[in-house]
């Protein structure tokens, strides 16, 4: 182990003399190769939910950090060295995740980890990178208590790249009463998700707070095999609008409907409405549906316009937010690696320091920057379905 | 209210064409067969692979009907014909079949991943009629028709027809029936075609009413369906239908006068009473009269 930090050291030192001190993105090709082969890899750990009830999501992530890692290789890996992601699974349980940080931290020594896909399981697992003094950039937790006060304890190693409900939600919300024009709504959650209770809580307190009527609370289960019944309760109210705080599966069957029941009833959402699978499955109902999201597919900043069509080209399907903020993450991660003096494994403390400088890196979310609780700071995107796009409208 | 009562007319239709399948074998073999929800699943997709090959959809809710019950027949014997040769516990069938149920649910994730799925574009029925003032759309009300039909005729076949009394016969003592000259393993092979194909089925139609098919789709059901078939009478097939029926308007009848919270809890304290009322379901009736 202490050849490796020597000649990491050392192949550091020559390339820091070649380059001046700037790191470089050399174009994908042979002329870097040997200095590549002299430099020992940069291990990133991820750990997301490949079976068990995540792995709704896990798959896409995956597909983005590997993009990610292999177009950073493609163009000269991380000032010169490869980037090798070192892929877990959590199995959707925290005990998979503590495990897999545990393997990642004292086995594998990776240089920063990226996950886990869950909230629970990300709060159970994140102590365990924070005393091995290892960075941690959370891809996909929208809860609250994963970073800045956490209720385990200092978490000064952890960050959050996702965009939580709450940052989105009033955005919407907003939006909603400005230039939507509602006044009343009728709102409709699953009470046994916490991801849609969640949102249910945040949207009931902003709607309440900009003045907007709620008719009616509805409650459903995420296990309904139908929303028919839940839905045409709701239009009986006759509001302005129908706000769904659910998952995508859920939120389809709202939508379509709805549709069925009353064609152009305005449908507003939270993040489970951000996947193509909405407009896919329900079709023409899911047209003129509302969200606040990290992400949207349409964007046509050249960034993530780039990303979308190497995604395409690479797994021959849309990203979704998922993937295109693991792929953001890695980016993220590379900006501060290659600020960073030295990238193995016993500098972690000053990876941390760069990663807490990143501001304004180009990512497919948009300019990203960290806050001073090591959250998320980026533009929120109030999308519109229309012509079965998603279109901004803020 | 009727747009209500519509509404729980169709979610029963589909708790119950679920539970049938559960039902049938259960009321022969007196096994639980709890890869029911995977071919379920199973047949949501073979109905969409075949559609993304341009079989029409009503010929794909057919395909699903033969594939399903040919998995059907292999998951007996792969995993509970050589645990019934050995006289093993029902428990053992059971833990058997939740094998089977993540191996085929894995294989359909491994093929289409987990992420919800949609049928081709345009492929099935999306008109709405209104009748009497109630908003009707066709592709409910078809899946509400097929799916009382096929309750008939289940309820025809087992009663009325030669397979009928075998399967009767085989419920009551397998050797018996033996002995009497039936072909048993026919008549298990075929309580599990028809099981599974109707599972499949109804796996598809549910597919279509929703047109989000996703690996796990089964899941929701296999507790209504078990409540379901308990509350009926286990192995009483139309007691299986009438549990169904209680169970959606049950659903119904609280999101319309209670408090949405309280649903669940008052259409599953609903199926309680009944069995406070009647300890062996509405139709339940002493083993040997079971089918």
């Amino acid at each position: 182990m202490d050849k490796r930090i020597f000649g990491a050291l050392g192949a550091l030192a020559i390339t820091l003399a070649a380059c001046g001190g700037t790191a470089t993105t050399s174009a994908s090709g042979s002329p870097n190769a040997t200095s590549t082969a002299a430099k020992p890899d940069v291990k990133v750990g991820v750990v997301i939910s490949l079976t068990g009830v995540g792995n709704v999501y896990g798959p896409t992530q995956k597909n983005g950090v590997e993009l990610a890692a292999q177009r950073i290789n493609d163009a000269g890996g991380v000032s010169g060295a490869k980037l090798v992601l070192v892929i877990d699974d959590d199995q959707s349980t925290t005990d998979g995740g503590v495990t897999a940080f545990r393997k990642q931290t004292s086995q594998d020594r990776v240089v920063a980890i990226l996950g886990p896909t869950l909230s629970n399981t990300a709060v159970a697992a994140h102590p365990v990178a924070q005393s091995a003094q290892t960075p941690v950039i959370a891809i996909s937790n929208t809860g609250d208590g994963i970073v800045g006060k956490c209720d385990w304890g200092t978490c000064d190693y952890i960050f959050r790249a996702s965009l939580g409900e709450s940052t989105a939600i009033p955005q919407t919300v907003s939006i909603a009463k400005s230039k939507l024009n509602v006044k009343s709504v009728v709102l409709m959650y699953a009470q046994d998700d916490k991801f849609s209770s969640d949102g249910f809580a945040i949207f009931k307190k902003n709607l309440t707070s900009s003045g907007i009527t709620i008719k009616k609370e509805i409650a459903f289960s995420k296990t309904d095999v139908d929303l028919s019944g839940p839905v045409t309760a709701a239009l009986a109210e006759s509001p302005d609008a129908i706000v769904d705080s659910s998952l995508a599966g859920p939120a389809i069957q709202v939508l379509k409907e709805v549709n069925k029941r009353k064609p152009g009833m305005l449908v507003i959402g939270g993040n489970g409405f951000n996947t193509p699978a909405i407009i896919a499955s329900a079709g023409a109902a899911a047209e003129g549906a509302v969200s606040g999201a990290a992400w949207y597919l349409g964007n046509p900043d050249p960034v993530n316009k780039d990303f979308v069509t190497a995604y395409k080209a690479k797994y021959n399907a849309d990203p979704d937010q998922f993937a295109a903020q693991a792929y953001s993450a890695v980016y993220i991660l590379l900006d501060a690696l290659k600020r960073t003096p030295t990238v193995t494994s016993v500098l972690h403390d000053k990876l941390r320091d760069q990663i807490e400088l990143t501001t304004g890196v180009k990512t497919p979310l948009g300019e990203f920057s960290f806050n001073a609780s090591h959250d998320v700071t980026q533009k929120v995107y109030v999308v519109q379905i229309k012509n079965g796009q998603f279109t901004l409208i803020n | 209210m009727a747009d209500q009562i519509y509404n729980a007319v169709f979610i029963g239709s589909i708790y119950a064409l679920f539970a049938l399948g559960f039902t049938l074998v259960f009321s022969v073999l007196d096994i639980l067969n709890l890869a029911h929800p995977a071919l379920f699943t199973l047949g949501a997709f073979t109905a969409l692979f075949a559609m993304q090959q341009g079989v029409p959809a009503a010929l794909a809710v057919l395909v699903a009907f033969v594939v399903c019950g040919a998995a059907g027949v292999i998951l007996d014997r792969v995993a509970f014909a050589p645990l019934r040769r050995r006289n093993a516990p029902p428990l053992s069938a059971m833990i058997s079949s939740i094998g089977v149920s993540l191996i085929l649910i894995r294989l359909i994730q491994l093929q289409y991943g987990p992420d919800l799925q949609a049928y081709p574009a345009g492929a099935l029925p999306a008109a709405v009629f209104s009748v009497g003032g109630l908003e009707l759309d066709t592709l409910r009300t078809v899946i509400i028709g097929l799916a009382i039909g096929l309750m008939l005729a289940l309820t025809y076949l087992v009663r009325s027809t030669r397979l009928g009394r075998e399967l009767r016969a085989l419920a009551e003592n397998p050797r018996a029936a033996r002995l009497l000259g039936i072909d048993v393993d026919r008549a298990i092979a075929a309580t599990f075609f028809l099981s599974a194909g109707l599972g499949g089925i109804a796996g598809a139609l549910y597919g279509f009413a929703t047109n989000s098919p996703f690996s796990q789709m089964g899941q929701s059901f296999e507790l209504k369906a078990f409540s379901v078939m308990i509350v009926g009478g286990m192995g009483s097939i139309p007691g299986a239908v009438l549990g169904a029926y209680l169970l959606s308007f049950g659903e119904i009848a609280s999101l319309t006068f209670l408090p949405s919270e309280l649903r669940d809890a008052f259409a599953f304290g609903l199926l309680f009473v009944v069995l406070l009322v009647r300890p062996r379901g509405i139709l339940g009736q002493r083993d040997v009269d079971r089918v």
